[in-house]
């Protein structure tokens, strides 16, 4: 009797081990207020702005045991962290932001190329990008939301007519225009430039109406919901945080029950993917369950996807029963990304403080994305926390 | 998940005819009614507690409803695993008399790891009246199964009952797990 007793609370014992261990490990989510956040939030900015060309170029990249600057650069991650930069003006309305935004915006100006009536940029002597110029045109979109300025309204055309020439009648979205040839490159798409574009149309449709631009990102986002994974030969559905926050400014009528359901499912991606990052603390035996705390980027990306999303829970527009879950990923998220973050004390003693304060890194090294993707995520999150403090 | 999966999972997790293989008998080779029915209403108590009190144990565990429903449907899947590599339990010693109900029909019979994670996942998510309601269709028939006398029902009929209750289970582990990645 003794003997089997033994047996069985031996099996429970080993079960319940085993499913803490490796299954549901705590999930941490550190207590955080808004002013913390908020302090994060101006860290990252911090690094963004304060390592920032006088050309408009930011610091790429930074690789702390080696005490190396990276010479790569990237012209979607340009953009997309002028973007960034955008948002948080919008989000905090300090001057300094835009006039860094802008600045990364010069650079890209610098670079422009128009063909028949349209407008992109590219490093010089590239083919075009769509998703580098996606995330420009989101961006001047955001800025022209948050000043109400109209002086960039006829580039935003002129992007926007690349992006649609880009297009493909299903709402598919060639990634690159080839300058040799002069035409889109064709067959090729990409992963991110799908939906960057599909919100960038979306974003421009709102801030110039009646041009023809919302309808444009529509069908993007239509072809993202029905058949993108599939016809570009995805074994698994794209978590596309663009998509997200396309559907988050897509006008709240115009929402039918394909794109909610795909708002739904991207919801669903990025809560589980927070849920498992909340599980990481890269220590001991859950590093070998559950590896180093992920790439900021990748943190970021889930974080700024259900962030955008969760407009459409505050509004009720299909979402509204996901609320709770999904501030409570959101708010985790600013809980371990402020932990996870270099503070200025944990700087000081580093070969080059101003590389690394504000910075997250992963195993090491801390790149320009990175920050972007999670300051953004950090703006989403800074709403929910001042609404639950008002 | 709704009541009929709910349902299902408990069916599942209980195994009414697994469980019959290896409860204590009477000399008319019948399930002993009393003990079954006390040792049931043990299972029943055990899963109202887990899944009452599933929020605060599982904001003590700090882990989310959404994720422990992933470990729910791995569990219902080693399970699975179980009844139908082993699909006859080992006989168990018996406490004498009435104690027969609490070893070995309440525990280690009735009372399994499944049901534990069950209980505590459907508890946070679908609430303790629809738990509740499940538990009481499989522990209802764990009984029903046990008033059948085991000579007009042959082992076999059993074992086989038992495995094709075991893909009931699964259909609930499947279920679980992929509402469990899906979640927010």
């Amino acid at each position: 009797m003794n003997r089997r007793l033994a047996v069985h609370l031996s099996v429970w014992i080993a079960a319940a081990a085993v499913m803490r261990i490796v299954v549901v490990p705590a999930e941490t989510c550190p207590p955080v207020t808004a002013g913390q956040v908020r302090n994060t939030i101006d860290e990252a900015l911090g690094w963004i702005i304060d390592n920032l060309g006088d050309d408009g170029r930011y610091l790429y990249g930074y690789d702390l045991a080696a005490d190396r600057v990276s010479p790569s650069y990237n012209s979607a991650r340009h953009a997309g962290v002028t973007m960034s930069l955008y948002q948080a003006y919008e989000a905090l309305g300090d001057p300094a932001i835009l006039r860094a935004g802008d600045r990364g915006l010069s650079y890209m100006l610098d670079r422009i190329t128009t063909h028949d009536n349209w407008a992109a940029w590219s490093e010089p002597g590239a083919d075009l990008p769509v998703g580098a110029n996606g995330l420009l045109l989101a961006g001047l979109a955001l800025r022209r939301r948050a000043t109400g300025e109209p002086r960039h309204d006829e580039l935003m055309g002129g992007v926007a007519r690349f992006l649609v020439q880009q297009q493909e009648p299903s709402g598919a979205i060639r990634s690159y225009w080839d300058r040799a040839a002069e035409a889109p490159v064709p067959n090729v798409y990409g992963p991110f430039a799908t939906g960057e574009a599909a919100w960038a149309l979306v974003l421009t449709g709102v801030q110039l109406p009646g041009e023809g631009w919302l309808e444009a990102g529509l069908r993007t986002v239509d072809y993202i919901a029905a058949e993108r994974d599939r016809a570009e030969g995805y074994l698994a559905r794209l978590p596309d945080h663009w998509a997200a926050y396309a559907l988050g400014d897509v006008p709240f009528e115009m929402l039918d029950s394909d794109r909610v359901f795909l708002a739904r499912r991207l919801a669903g991606y990025f809560g589980m993917r927070l849920r498992f990052e909340a599980q990481r603390t890269g220590e001991g035996i859950n590093l070998w369950v559950r590896w180093y705390p992920g790439p900021p980027a990748g943190v970021g990306t889930a974080g700024e996807g259900i962030a955008a999303l969760h407009n459409l829970a505050v509004a009720d527009a299909g979402l509204g029963d996901l609320r709770a879950n999904i501030e409570e990923r959101m708010v985790c998220l600013a809980g371990y990304m402020t932990e996870r973050q270099v503070s200025a004390a944990e700087a000081a003693v580093l070969p080059r403080p101003e590389l690394a304060r504000g910075a997250w890194f992963y195993r090491g090294y801390t790149q320009m994305d990175g920050q972007q993707h999670v300051l953004s995520a950090l703006l989403g999150a800074l709403r929910v926390l001042e609404g639950e403090a008002a | 998940m709704n009541g009929i999966l709910l349902v299902v999972a408990y069916l599942g997790g209980f195994n009414p005819a697994r469980a019959r293989l290896s409860v204590p008998e009477t000399d008319g080779l019948r399930a002993r009614p009393g003990v079954l029915a006390a040792g049931s209403l043990l299972a029943f108590g055990a899963v109202a507690a887990l899944a009452g009190w599933s929020g605060p144990i599982l904001e003590a565990l700090e882990t989310s409803p959404e994720t422990f429903r992933l470990a729910a449907g791995i569990m219902a899947g080693l399970t699975v695993a179980l009844f139908i590599v082993w699909p006859r339990p080992a006989t168990e010693p018996e406490l004498a008399g009435w104690k027969a109900a609490l070893w070995p029909v309440a525990f280690p019979r009735l009372v399994t790891p499944v049901i534990a994670t069950l209980a505590l996942s459907t508890g946070a998510s679908d609430g303790v009246p629809g738990s509740l309601i499940g538990a009481a269709v499989g522990l209802v028939t764990v009984n029903l199964v046990g008033l059948v006398p085991r000579r007009e029902l042959p082992d076999r009929v059993l074992l086989w009952a038992g495995r094709m209750t075991a893909v009931a289970l699964m259909i609930t582990a499947v279920f679980l797990i992929v509402d469990g990645i899906r979640d927010v």
